[in-house]
């Protein structure tokens, strides 16, 4: 097996550089298509993130009646954090949310002069687990005593939600249909460098070469041609990825964009593999096809 | 060693290139097999090493049924068989030597072996000297034997031959020839496709002529003609 091995190796290289040429567009096409693929897969991942984000600041307030004393709301505050759903509930006493509220209005307007008094009631923020949570959740808190009116934005989170899953479903379709689209050009590229050795291939059959020994030199001169691919593919779009995300937070600074690391490099990674992968089934598909016609 | 018992075959446009062929060749013979072109003599070649299979009828080598055999065990049938072909089907960008070994190579067999096998055959067929010669660089007869010598390095029970001689000069020929029955005298039974008259006649040997398929004559010591 050993000695068969190195046979597959050598015959692979030989053929990786004698057919230059092939091999250059072969590596070319799937450094495209891998780059094509990778482009939309990041923005699926961050559209996925934006929506998701603006999903997540979505919550619950809830007015409490004026005269509650402090005490009685910190047990209305644990006892809403006990309802199934809830990830957390902030207390914003009513003189922080005049305070917050005369601060946002900031110089440009003196609150304190045109309303006399503090016309804000207390008011607890409740942050569900998920969004689909929200309007049952916002119904049992408007049960409780002493709260007096419950808001939360639920059309607006309904049509978040739908984008959302818009966006998931519809960036998965478009991830699965651009892999076909690419497995197809990859398969039709490789299967040229393959017809360009037919004769060595039905030469190879006639002195009694077995069909898996065929096929190995190919499907390493596939995986070669798809690591070189999926390479330059990452190179290619980590450069582009990191110079238009750099653009993007400098002029939207606060679009969510995703610059975490882990999962940009499970997205090279997953460009990588892909590559790999593309090669090696390309190889066997166009292989396995022209040995089916050789009888 | 051969056996085609009831053998035809039919193309899919209806032309039958063999018609009910019955043919026995023992172990060791050489063996003629002539006609005009189209008479179907590489198709019968193709039948033995299941390049084709017959419409009708069984074709038995070395004692297994070929027709019968499965994908996977066609090429341990091929490795059994040595090929020669009019137009030599050598690889032109490897060498005499790697041609030759690549026969071995697909086989799986060591390193070790392949060498000293390689080299024995082009020994036998005269060609050590021109081992590291490409294909291009090699003149007709040069290429024929170095063929030859790929079709022999498994050491194959039975030898194939169409058209050896088909592009190559009188004097050539009967060199090429003569190395066939050398090889045939070290007990590999061969068979020649041909419709070189003069070979035919002067190798005086067992001549089955075909004429649109169908065997016309089976005669031992025989001529090209009747």
């Amino acid at each position: 097996m050993f000695s068969n091995l190195e046979f597959f190796l050598v015959e692979a290289l030989r053929s990786f550089r004698r057919g230059a040429l092939m091999t250059v567009v072969a590596i070319g096409t799937i450094t495209v298509a891998l780059v094509i693929f990778g482009f939309f897969l990041l923005l699926v991942v961050n559209l996925s993130n934006i929506v998701g984000t603006f999903s997540s600041k979505m919550d619950i307030a809830a007015y409490v009646e004026s005269d509650i004393s402090l005490a009685n709301a910190g047990v209305l505050q644990l006892k809403l954090s006990k309802i199934p759903g809830v990830l957390k509930v902030d207390f914003i006493s009513k003189t922080e949310a005049w305070r917050n509220l005369k601060q946002e209005f900031g110089t440009s307007l003196n609150l304190g002069e045109i309303i006399v008094g503090n016309p804000l009631p207390h008011t607890f923020n409740i942050t569900v687990r998920t969004p689909e949570l929200l309007s049952s959740v916002a119904k049992q808190v408007a049960g409780f005593q002493n709260i007096d009116e419950v808001r939360y934005s639920g059309k607006l989170i309904d049509q978040i939600q739908s984008l959302v899953s818009a966006v998931r479903i519809g960036g998965a379709a478009l991830v699965i249909l651009i892999s076909f689209a690419t497995l197809l050009i990859v398969v039709n590229t490789i299967r040229l460098t393959v017809l360009a050795r037919e004769t060595d291939i039905s030469i190879m059959k006639l002195v009694g070469a077995t069909n898996t020994f065929v096929k190995w030199p190919f499907i390493i001169e596939g995986i070669l041609i798809g690591v070189i691919g999926g390479f330059l593919s990452f190179v290619i779009l980590k450069l582009s990825y990191d110079t238009i995300i750099s653009r993007i937070s400098a002029a939207l600074p606060f679009l969510p964009v995703v610059t975490n690391q882990t999962l940009l490099t499970g997205v090279y990674i997953v460009m990588i593999l892909g590559g790999t992968a593309l090669g090696m089934l390309g190889a066997y598909i166009s292989v396995t096809r022209i040995l089916k016609a050789e009888v | 060693m051969i056996e085609l018992i009831n053998v035809t075959k039919t193309y899919a446009n209806g032309v039958d290139v063999l018609l009910n062929v019955n043919l026995h060749i023992g172990k060791e013979e050489f063996i003629f097999i002539v006609g005009p072109s189209g008479a179907g003599k590489t198709s019968l070649m193709k039948l033995l090493y299941r390049e084709e299979r017959p419409t009708v009828g069984q074709v038995i080598v070395d004692r297994v049924n070929v027709v019968e055999l499965n994908a996977d065990q066609i090429p341990y049938l091929r490795r059994n068989i040595g090929v020669v072909f009019q137009d030599y089907k050598l690889l032109p960008k490897r060498t005499v030597f790697e041609n030759v070994a690549f026969a071995l190579r697909v086989t799986g067999a060591p390193r070790s072996t392949i060498r000293r096998k390689a080299m024995q055959s082009l020994e036998l067929v005269g060609m050590l000297r021109r081992a590291n010669a490409f294909p291009e660089q090699l003149s007709g007869g040069e290429k024929q034997r170095a063929c030859i010598a790929r079709a022999i390095v498994n050491n194959p029970p039975i030898l194939l031959a169409d058209e050896p001689t088909g592009n190559l000069d009188p004097t050539t020929s009967w060199d090429i020839i003569q190395l066939l029955d050398k090889i045939n005298r070290r007990h590999t039974t061969v068979l020649v496709a041909t419709h070189n008259k003069n070979i035919v006649d002067d190798m005086k040997r067992r001549v089955v002529a075909l004429e649109s398929g169908r065997v016309v004559r089976d005669q031992q010591l025989g001529g090209y003609n009747v």
